[in-house]
């Protein structure tokens, strides 16, 4: 089981020596498969100014860049990685979708409370 | 345990300096009592003592080894409490006391004993009363000639106080005494040097080496000391006269055997690059530039291409400059300087120098032909840009000699700038900033006269042209190269935010962060010129673009406050620290702006993030002496009018002045020991000069200020919050002694409950936090509770003229060329009636500035006073009829003043401080009205010079004074503030 706070599954992007992407992940109990776990992209963000860098490629690619190292070690209970997007983040589907292969899961209605639309959708992949 | 003989001593009284030496069993405890006290076993030393006083109470070398040790206890107690805190508490206090009457005891039993004396003197000496303690050191010597141990500590004394004779008198005794140690000789030799005698330390230098046996010494073999002993007689070489019969009409023969003395050394010696850069010197003094060349080429090859100085070396020499003129640039320039910065380069000399900088073939063809000589020598044919491509400094060099309005100097400067800002350089706008230079004429001879030869330049009163920097945002905004820097800059940015490339076809696709740099490389271009809301514009857009860089923060703070907004520019550099709490860079500038705001409390948490965690912050800071904090502290809380604090962080700051002083005293033995001589030298020099040093001057000027300030208003309650209060018209200081007077009546009420009659301005919520503050550091105390801390009150009811007059005479003697040092002489003499002190300051003051406003507004000072003044002496009166006249120009005042109003009418710029103390000039010599006085200041559109938001607000506030007279012009001031400082909201 890997640690609460895993280096691996957080990071920085710097570009020239400032932080302009960060994502955040952890790894969480699969409520479907007893025993089982999962990653959860809590946070992904590039700064705007830096998108189309290919930053937030990199930075997804480091967390399953670990996966696959861990697969058969700290990680070997992990199964899938997914995240909660919002329904009207196409560019975020787009992303996840054709770079990494992520698949469109159920509808999550009023997910989110303070943005609008406030529905999300699952996105997820399977790791094995 | 002393049973057995305690019969036989009751009359005894042994006194060891009176022929009646203790009995074997006691003088070996006395022996033990030493041994303990120099390995600092207190304790035990002070058992030994007692068991030895038990039987022989009255036995005088004792009774001062016991001062002596009771004495180190005390000290070694309070060393993390400082004694100007008052010591710590009473305890501290009451041990020393005990120790100095243990000691005078001591010595009264037993006078003739050299011992006594010795401890008398080393009592002394660590209360740092030297010259008692120097007469003490002399009295045990009478008693003890050859007593090693005292010599040696009172010639220690005598260098610390630069007693200079007697210190080379007591090395000489000390040699004489033991010939065979190294140390003694080196000390000896440098105390000859440093009493001026070269030749003759050079002889015992000689006599020394001649001692030694030349197969087996260390000193003839190549190692660290044998260099730096080589090195060291090679630079008191270089300051002789040279060999009589040496042919030295020019007054160089040291330097002339000094070069040949470096071939001799040249297998001893290890640093390199010093023996290099003395060569080179004499070289260039001597004027053999070719060789001169060689040797700047070895010190490149050896890494030194960075090293602006040899650069300034090699143009001297390339050029054949005049030694004058190579000992400026060797001696002066600091920095990025060159000698291409430090006067305006003729064309031909430009050529030369563009040659030898720029690229490889261009060189090669133009040196084949018209530079035959140079076929033999070592020197490369190519320019220094193709031998060293790495080297930064070499472009930017390179940089400084195209003629500034050619396309090329245009194409380097873009090339140069492109490269930075891809780079990502925060610096560079201030890199830019030093080639603004500015042609100034300067009438007074080169500076030189004073150097080595002693040979005056005959030249007394040519004027020569050099380079100052422009640094007043008038100046930068109409220089050439601002403008052809913000040009190019305007053309990136507008490229790079449509297409991401350089302008000029440029193909090159470039990241987000380049246009970045652009956009703050603009943004400190506007600050430079004063443009602070179009700067700040643009640096909220970096802000918005790249919210984790906290440089932006910083510019965007420097901003603010630079256009009059501290609060917000503490909230945002504050908001920049936030992103990085390790970075003490930028927590450190927190703090400093915290405290420009007036937000010590704040300013104090944050600091305190990088302190040691035990105890209190402030103590941590005063220990490691952080001299920027605490000045800024002092201003904080000068501006807040609580003056008893505010001195007590000046005069922190001036003692760690007077510890830095303090701290020679460990070198006088440590580097002789290892024979660092050279470094020795530069110590003795630098400590000399330490009273000179910029943030001494500003603790000590502020003290001044202060002490004055309570000189003219004695009431000490009165608070206003600035305390040149003397500067104040009449109107002015009345109006401020009425707040002044409501304030006491407020402060009586609050009093009542604090008890504190000086933080009365600042009501009950001040009285909250000082309690607050008290729990935690009694001893770090503030001044200002007079029932708990009495040192803080003795600060404020000091003789405030005599304080003052202390640290002017400091000032003037050690910062000769500060026209504030020289001003606040005035201020201080003036007050004293010392009316030919007073006339002096204003010479000198003329002498470094002729039309500066501190010495204008001095000069109509000085008249007023002298025809309301009533006796003096004649001689005096003769000297000032005679020589005042001189700086009115002969004039009467009124014609004085209207003459100045003139002059600052006739220059569109002329500084803003200047207008104000004409228009006051002008009220109160009568020579014009008050409407005049304003337009005077309004003229200037604030389009002058010094105008900042400071100025700006002192302007207002003469307006304010001149009631209603003044009402419409200071409207119109007002309008013109708010357009300049959009922040500035107070105003």
């Amino acid at each position: 089981m890997a640690k609460k706070h895993d280096e691996n599954l957080c990071k920085f992007a710097y570009w020239n020596g400032f932080a302009v992407g960060a994502i955040c992940t952890r790894v969480e109990a699969n409520p479907d498969c007893q025993g089982r776990n999962r990653i959860y992209i809590m946070t992904l963000g590039v700064l705007a100014a830096y998108r189309n860098h290919g930053i937030g490629s990199k930075l997804v690619a480091s967390v399953l860049d670990y996966f696959e190292a861990e697969k058969d070690g700290k990680l070997s209970t992990v199964d899938e990685i997914m995240l909660h997007v919002q329904t009207s983040n196409s560019d975020a589907m787009e992303f996840y979708g054709t770079k990494f292969g992520f698949e469109k899961g159920e509808l999550v209605e009023n997910y989110y409370k303070r943005i609008d639309p406030p529905h999300c959708y699952i996105l997820r992949k399977k790791l094995r | 345990m002393s049973n057995k003989s305690s019969s036989t001593s009751a009359n005894d009284n042994p006194q060891s300096g009176q022929g009646r030496p203790l009995p074997k069993k006691e003088s070996d405890l006395s022996k033990n009592v030493v041994k303990f006290y120099e390995s600092k076993q207190y304790k035990k030393g002070l058992k030994n003592a007692d068991t030895i006083l038990k039987r022989f109470p009255n036995h005088g070398e004792t009774l001062c080894m016991k001062g002596l040790i009771v004495n180190a206890m005390a000290t070694t107690s309070v060393v993390s409490a400082p004694k100007k805190d008052g010591g710590g508490g009473d305890r501290e206090g009451d041990k020393k006391k005990e120790a100095v009457e243990l000691v005078k005891k001591g010595l009264m039993m037993d006078m003739r004993s050299h011992v006594c004396w010795h401890v008398y003197g080393l009592l002394h000496r660590s209360s740092q009363d030297y010259a008692e303690a120097i007469k003490a050191y002399k009295q045990a010597l009478r008693i003890d000639s050859e007593n090693l141990q005292i010599l040696r500590d009172m010639g220690l004394l005598q260098i610390q106080m630069r007693d200079l004779h007697g210190f080379s008198n007591t090395r000489l005794r000390i040699l004489t005494l033991r010939p065979s140690s190294k140390v003694h000789w080196l000390t000896y030799a440098l105390s000859v040097h440093v009493n001026g005698d070269a030749k003759g330390a050079v002889g015992v230098l000689d006599s020394y080496m001649a001692t030694l046996d030349k197969e087996d010494s260390v000193e003839f073999q190549r190692n660290f000391e044998s260099s730096e002993l080589a090195l060291y007689k090679n630079q008191v070489l270089s300051e002789t006269s040279g060999d009589d019969n040496d042919n030295n009409e020019d007054g160089l023969g040291g330097i002339r055997t000094a070069l040949a003395h470096l071939d001799e050394i040249h297998e001893l010696v290890v640093d390199q690059t010093g023996w290099l850069m003395a060569r080179l010197s004499y070289q260039l003094q001597l004027g053999r530039f070719e060789s001169a060349k060689e040797t700047i080429f070895s010190l490149l090859e050896r890494g030194s291409t960075e090293d602006h100085k040899v650069h300034g070396a090699y143009m001297c020499a390339l050029l054949k400059c005049d030694p004058i003129e190579c000992k400026e640039v060797l001696d002066t320039m600091r920095g990025t300087k060159t000698l291409a910065t430090l006067r305006p380069l003729k064309e031909e000399e430009r050529a030369i120098l563009l040659r030898a900088y720029g690229s490889a073939s261009a060189a090669a063809t133009d040196d084949a032909d018209d530079d035959a000589t140079n076929g033999s020598s070592s020197i490369p044919k190519e320019g220094l840009a193709a031998i060293f491509p790495k080297s930064a400094a070499i472009k930017r060099i390179y940089l400084t000699l195209l003629p500034t309005s050619s396309d090329e100097f245009k194409s380097a400067i873009d090339e140069y700038c492109r490269r930075q800002i891809v780079k990502g350089v925060p610096s560079l706008g201030s890199d830019l900033s030093s080639l603004y230079l500015m042609e100034k004429q300067q009438k007074q001879p080169q500076q030189s006269s004073t150097t080595m030869n002693g040979n005056s330049t005959t030249s007394a009163t040519t004027t020569t042209t050099r380079y100052v920097l422009a640094k007043d945002p008038i100046d930068i905004q109409q220089h050439g190269i601002y403008r052809l820097v913000v040009e190019l800059v305007d053309s990136y940015i507008s490229s790079l935010s449509s297409a991401n490339t350089f302008p000029n076809n440029d193909t090159e696709k470039h990241p987000p962060s380049t246009l970045l740099w652009a956009w703050y490389l603009r943004s400190t271009l506007h600050e430079q010129a004063g443009q602070y809301a179009q700067g700040i514009s643009l640096i909220d857009k970096c802000i918005e673009h790249t919210p984790t860089a906290c440089d932006f923060y910083e510019l965007k703070s420097r901003l603010l406050e630079l256009g009059g907004d501290i609060q917000r520019a503490a909230d945002t550099v504050d908001a920049g620290r936030d992103l990085d709490h390790q970075d003490r860079y930028i927590n450190n500038q927190t703090t400093k702006v915290m405290l420009r705001a007036g937000r010590e409390e704040d300013a104090r948490k944050c600091i305190s993030l990088f302190t040691r965690h035990e105890g209190n912050p402030e103590q941590n800071l005063y220990d490691m002496q952080c001299t920027w904090y605490e000045l800024e502290l002092a201003d904080c809380w000068r501006k807040k009018g609580d003056l008893g604090r505010s001195l007590r962080k000046y005069m922190a700051v001036i003692k760690h002045y007077q510890d830095f002083h303090e701290d020679q005293f460990d070198f006088h033995m440590y580097c002789i020991r290892k024979v660092t001589l050279r470094s020795y030298c530069k110590l003795l020099k630098f400590e000399d000069d330490l009273w000179g040093l910029p943030h001494y001057g500003r603790a000590a000027e502020e003290v001044i200020k202060i002490h004055l300030h309570l000189v003219d208003n004695p009431d000490k309650s009165k608070e206003d919050e600035e305390p040149d209060y003397s500067k104040m018209t009449p109107a002015e200081r009345k109006k401020a002694k009425n707040i002044a007077r409501k304030k006491k009546k407020k402060a009586a009420v609050v009093a009542g409950s604090s008890g504190g009659s000086n933080n009365g301005e600042k009501g009950g919520s001040s009285t909250d936090k000082d309690a607050e503050k008290n729990n935690g550091n009694k001893k770090k105390a503030k001044p200002h509770v007079i029932d708990e801390d009495p040192e803080g009150q003795e600060l404020l009811v000091l003789d405030h003229l005599e304080e003052a007059k202390k640290f002017a005479a400091i000032l003037v003697r050690h910062a000769p060329k500060r026209i504030s040092a020289w001003a606040l002489q005035y201020d201080v003499s003036i007050r004293r009636g010392k009316m030919l002190l007073a006339l002096q300051a204003l010479f000198k003051m003329k002498s470094i500035h002729h039309n500066a406003h501190q010495l204008f507004s001095r000069i109509v000072d000085f008249s007023l006073k002298l025809s309301s003044r009533t006796t003096e002496h004649a001689a005096s009166n003769q000297v000032i009829s005679t020589e005042f006249p001189k700086l009115m120009k002969c004039k009467s005042l009124m014609e004085f003043v209207q003459l100045a109003v003139e002059d600052a009418k006739a220059d569109a710029l002329s500084s803003l401080p200047m207008r104000i103390a004409v228009a006051k000039a002008m009220l109160s010599a009568n020579a014009g009205s008050a409407s005049d006085a304003s337009s005077l200041i309004l003229d200037s559109k604030l389009n002058a010079r010094c105008v900042t938001v400071e100025t700006c607000r002192e302007s207002l506030k003469f307006m304010e004074s001149l009631g209603k007279e003044g009402a419409e012009n200071r409207e119109r001031m007002k309008m013109l503030i708010m357009a300049k400082f959009p922040f500035a909201k107070d105003c």
